[in-house]
């Protein structure tokens, strides 16, 4: 409440307390390239409008929505990248990693892994994509999710639930297209 | 009658939500029947299933935030906030200095007899 009262001491509290929240979540929608630049703009924006702060909604909830809007509207400025088309008749699968385990608390990715997921998340719509970051990976509720992205909860559900299914298929036809790759270079 | 291409999507959605456990009642017995009755569906399932622990496993990796994503926005406040102090001092200091002009030309007579 300090720093809603212009007080720069309290926002580097706020910022070195929450910093790890806004970098995550611009990580994941903008990608690894434009995490730092969005970062740095969501703070501003944050720093802009704190006066607008009136703890109806918790801090973190207002702190997403910046960071969102931000890496939205980064995105839009971008041409938009080819989203993955599912057109086949057979359904996407995807095979049982080796070292990826059933138990979430035990389960490690290696960088293979994780470099997949964060490639087949770019093939994702942005607002698919963030709907789908805030659910799967920070968690959030649909309430949350809909008052974060501005929209009712059944847009929401909608575009995790179409994230999630554009995930798989971008998934799917990556390892295809790696698996064909390594074929052809043998 | 829906397009294919939309079915398609539809049930892709469908076992999405179910292996995210977001469905229920009668819409989760469809979804189950169809894994029932088709293999490829049941694989589909379980190809959700293991992305969404990929997907938590990557949320719950601890991330290093790059101290330039953070020092430049607090710096960028600490200078505002400085910037908004001196226009709010200056302001003052300049209304002080036109107070005491308008006092030495005399030009307030009445407000100084009544303070006097």
């Amino acid at each position: 409440m300090r720093a809603s009262g212009g007080d720069a001491g309290a926002f580097r509290h706020l910022v070195r307390e929450h910093s790890g929240l806004v970098y995550r979540v611009a990580l994941r929608i903008v990608g690894p390239q434009d995490a730092q630049d969005a970062s740095q703009e969501a703070w501003i924006r944050a720093w802009r409008n704190i006066e607008n702060f009136r703890g109806d909604s918790a801090f973190s909830t207002w702190l997403y929505r910046i960071t969102v809007n931000t890496c939205l509207s980064t995105r839009r400025k971008e041409s938009r990248r080819k989203e993955r088309e599912y057109s086949g008749d057979e359904l996407p699968f995807l095979p049982e990693p080796p070292s990826v385990e059933a138990d979430p608390e035990a389960a490690t990715l290696n960088t293979q892994q994780r470099e997949e997921l964060l490639a087949a998340l770019e093939h994702v719509r942005t607002e698919h994509r963030a709907a789908l970051v805030l659910r799967h990976m920070e968690g959030l509720s649909y309430a949350e999710i809909a008052r974060i992205l501005d929209v009712p909860d059944g847009t929401a559900k909608g575009w995790v639930s179409r994230g999630r299914a554009a995930m798989l298929v971008a998934l799917t036809e990556q390892r295809q297209d790696d698996r064909e790759a390594g074929e052809r270079a043998r | 009658m829906m397009p294919a291409d939309d079915r398609r999507w539809e049930i892709l959605e469908n076992v999405g939500a179910y292996a995210a456990g977001e469905l229920e009642g009668e819409k989760a017995r469809e979804v189950e029947r169809l894994m029932y009755e088709r293999p490829d569906y049941r694989h589909l399932a379980e190809s959700y299933a293991r992305m969404l622990v990929m997907l938590d496993t990557l949320g719950n990796e601890p991330v290093e935030v790059p101290s330039a994503a953070v020092g430049y926005a607090v710096r960028r406040a600490y200078v505002s906030a400085f910037m908004r102090n001196a226009e709010t001092f200056i302001g003052a200091l300049g209304r002080s200095y036109l107070d005491a002009l308008v006092y030495y030309l005399g030009l307030r007579k009445e407000s100084y007899a009544e303070a006097t």
